[in-house]
């Protein structure tokens, strides 16, 4: 059990110390001056600030660079924002939240829809739901995203006029921000209506849930349905059959929980997808997260956001996929005796 | 002719034909492949079937809608944009565009993964490993956003789009190789070729290379869906394809502004984008099956 930990620390650890030296790097990649492309503090000003402690580390060789370039990191100092001059590690926690908001909602959709899908396609196999589902499953994952959410936004919102356009909640409110997650502000708030609140939170986020849940949804039923179909072909499956288990009875006590633990880190997988159609989406919807706010700093060549951004994007992406990982390792015993640990 | 027959059958068809034979038993597997015909057939007579220049501008002819309304008019049978360009025109460019150069995007980062994969699957111990931790790591971040990350390096283009999207297309097919490579090295068959004196290269190229082969045209089809989507992806969020470049993306995001008074300037160019992905991955998904029904009998 402790040797599982270990290696996946391990592993973790050093996917994490090679995604940071990658960031670190980008500062020397991109053009303009690596230092300010790492502080964001353009040059003319440091040189009227008269700031000896940078002009004293750049001339240090790359090794000792890199460790005080990681230990500003952890300080919380990542650097100013060219565009707007605020601190990045701010700016990153005030985004990053509303991308995790929307992202969880729609994994939470498209697992809660998209598993008995797919155990009902697998359940039919080789019958008619089973096709019919699975040609809804290819057209689902072959829409561009961006499509999608200009479709839904011109039927939903300017056609119908059922939801808001754009943004996250109407400015009517006013939120302080203490987590960065809406919903748990609103609670922590001291506003009158709550619930109107809420209720408007809501209407804001299910056109943009609704158009990345579907590409993901599409994804875990085919998942899904490969998986059972997989784990009904098993000789326990037919033993269980042979002793006379109803298919009701075979299913709950031996199909799900075997067919369910293989998906588990695919599901995983499809976190960096969501995360992907969620940044795109974003930028329609005008959503406050982590992609509207990077695909704005490209806009813009703001090189210190980018650099913080991926670097915050990527290293969120790893310790979630690495920890579900191990979650499975250690409920499933069946993997426990896999030599390497993988993402 | 005298023959000494071994089996009931004349002619014993060969792996391939016997793809082909599942195939073929998949009819909606079949109409995404014509389907993918169809848009090759475009992609490379592209110059012959445009009706219109498609950056021509024609300042009496804005936003004329398609044929099947009832003010559309035949000459642009599906309509015109906000500049009064022909939006079938521009579609038909726009897919030699957008499907064309994703398959040169894939040709390339297969031949440079399958190269890099291949070195990695053969070697061993810490090389190995390494390799395995960085691939782990470069895996686990999303294709769009490696390609947008190096469009920051490199600067807003169409060129730069096709450098980045190559460049994040190549892990996948450096992982798949990999793991191909070193699971057919522990088989009998390369411990044979080994002791008949092949080398390493010689044992890649004559005895793995004729085993990957349908395995690499699945995950070729995978990565072609990947890279139309990021293609016109960033096109569509001006990272990609400029603004007059008959880009299907760029085409989408132009068209969003008289979206609400001219909904066809996006559904079209959208629909296309769509058909192309449904085709894709409907022949992707036809493979895979056949292989793998090919593989049970």
């Amino acid at each position: 059990m402790s040797n599982v930990f270990v290696r996946y620390f391990n592993l973790m650890l050093i996917t994490l110390v090679i995604l940071s030296l990658f960031s670190f790097f980008l500062a020397y990649l991109f053009p303009g001056h690596p230092i300010e492309n790492l502080t964001g503090v353009r040059l003319a000003d440091i040189s009227q600030l008269e700031n000896s402690e940078f002009k004293y580390r750049s001339g240090e060789s790359m090794l000792v660079q890199y460790w005080h370039y990681m230990s500003a990191l952890f300080e919380g100092n990542w650097g100013k924002s060219f565009n707007s001059g605020l601190p990045l590690y701010d700016e990153i926690t005030n985004v990053l939240p509303a991308s995790i908001e929307l992202s969880s909602y729609a994994l939470f959709l498209s697992v809660l829809v998209g598993i008995p899908l797919g155990f009902l396609a697998a359940m039919k196999h080789h019958k008619f739901t089973d096709y019919s589902l699975l040609s809804v499953s290819v057209l689902g994952y072959s829409i561009p995203v961006f499509w999608l959410a200009l479709l839904v936004i011109l039927i939903f919102s300017l056609q119908l006029g059922w939801f808001p356009l754009s943004g996250r909640i109407s400015l009517f409110y006013e939120i302080p921000k203490v987590t960065g997650f809406i919903m748990l502000d609103i609670f922590l708030s001291e506003i009158e209506d709550k619930q109107a609140a809420v209720n408007n939170v809501i209407r804001h986020s299910i056109l943009p849930t609704l158009s990345i849940a579907l590409v993901t949804t599409t994804l875990i039923i085919r998942i899904t349905r490969r998986s059972v179909i997989e784990t009904m072909n098993t000789e326990f499956i037919q033993a269980a059959f042979a002793r006379g288990l109803s298919t009701r009875q075979v299913l709950f006590r031996h199909g799900i929980r075997n067919a369910l633990m293989p998906i588990f880190p695919l599901l995983a997988m499809q976190f960096t997808t969501l995360l992907t159609n969620a940044m795109i989406v974003e930028t329609i919807f005008s959503w406050p997260g982590i992609g509207n706010w990077l695909i704005q700093a490209i806009y813009h060549q703001d090189y210190p956001a980018i650099r913080a951004g991926m670097l915050a994007v990527s290293a969120l992406v790893v310790i979630f996929t690495m920890s579900i990982d191990l979650t499975i390792r250690l409920m499933d015993p069946k993997r426990r005796r896999l030599k390497r640990a993988a993402i | 002719m005298q023959r000494f027959s071994l089996y009931q059958e004349e002619y014993h068809p060969s792996p391939l034909h016997f793809t082909w034979l599942e195939f073929k038993q998949n009819h909606i597997a079949v109409v995404g492949l014509y389907c993918l015909l169809f848009f090759v057939v475009i992609t490379v007579f592209c110059p012959i079937l445009a009706p219109f220049d498609p950056t021509l501008q024609s300042a009496g002819d804005l936003l004329i809608p398609p044929a099947w309304y009832s003010n559309g008019g035949i000459s642009h049978l599906l309509g015109t944009d906000a500049l009064g360009r022909d939006i079938l025109s521009r579609v038909i460019y726009g897919c030699r565009m957008t499907f064309g150069i994703s398959v040169i995007l894939v040709i390339l980062a297969m031949l440079i993964g399958v190269g890099l994969g291949a070195v990695a699957g053969m070697s061993e111990g810490f090389r190995s490993s390494f390799v395995n931790h960085v691939l782990d790591s470069i895996k686990a971040i999303p294709t769009l956003l490696i390609a947008i990350i190096i469009i920051a390096i490199l600067g807003i283009g169409l060129v730069n789009s096709m450098w980045a999207i190559m460049l994040a297309l190549i892990p996948q097919f450096v992982h798949q190789t990999r793991e191909f490579v070193s699971r057919e090295m522990k088989k009998e068959y390369v411990l044979a070729a080994k002791l008949d004196g092949a080398n390493n290269i010689q044992i890649f190229f004559r005895s793995i290379i004729p085993n990957m082969g349908e395995a690499l045209v699945v995950q070729a089809t995978l990565a072609l869906s990947i890279s139309v989507l990021d293609i016109s992806a960033l096109g569509f969020l001006n990272l990609g394809a400029q603004s007059p470049m008959p880009e299907l993306g760029t085409m989408l995001s132009e068209g969003i502004e008289v979206a609400y008074i001219a909904p066809w300037t996006i559904a079209i160019p959208g629909g296309t984008i769509f058909l192309m992905m449904i085709s894709i991955n409907l022949v992707g998904d036809g493979l895979r099956s056949a292989l793998r029904n090919r593989l049970l009998h």
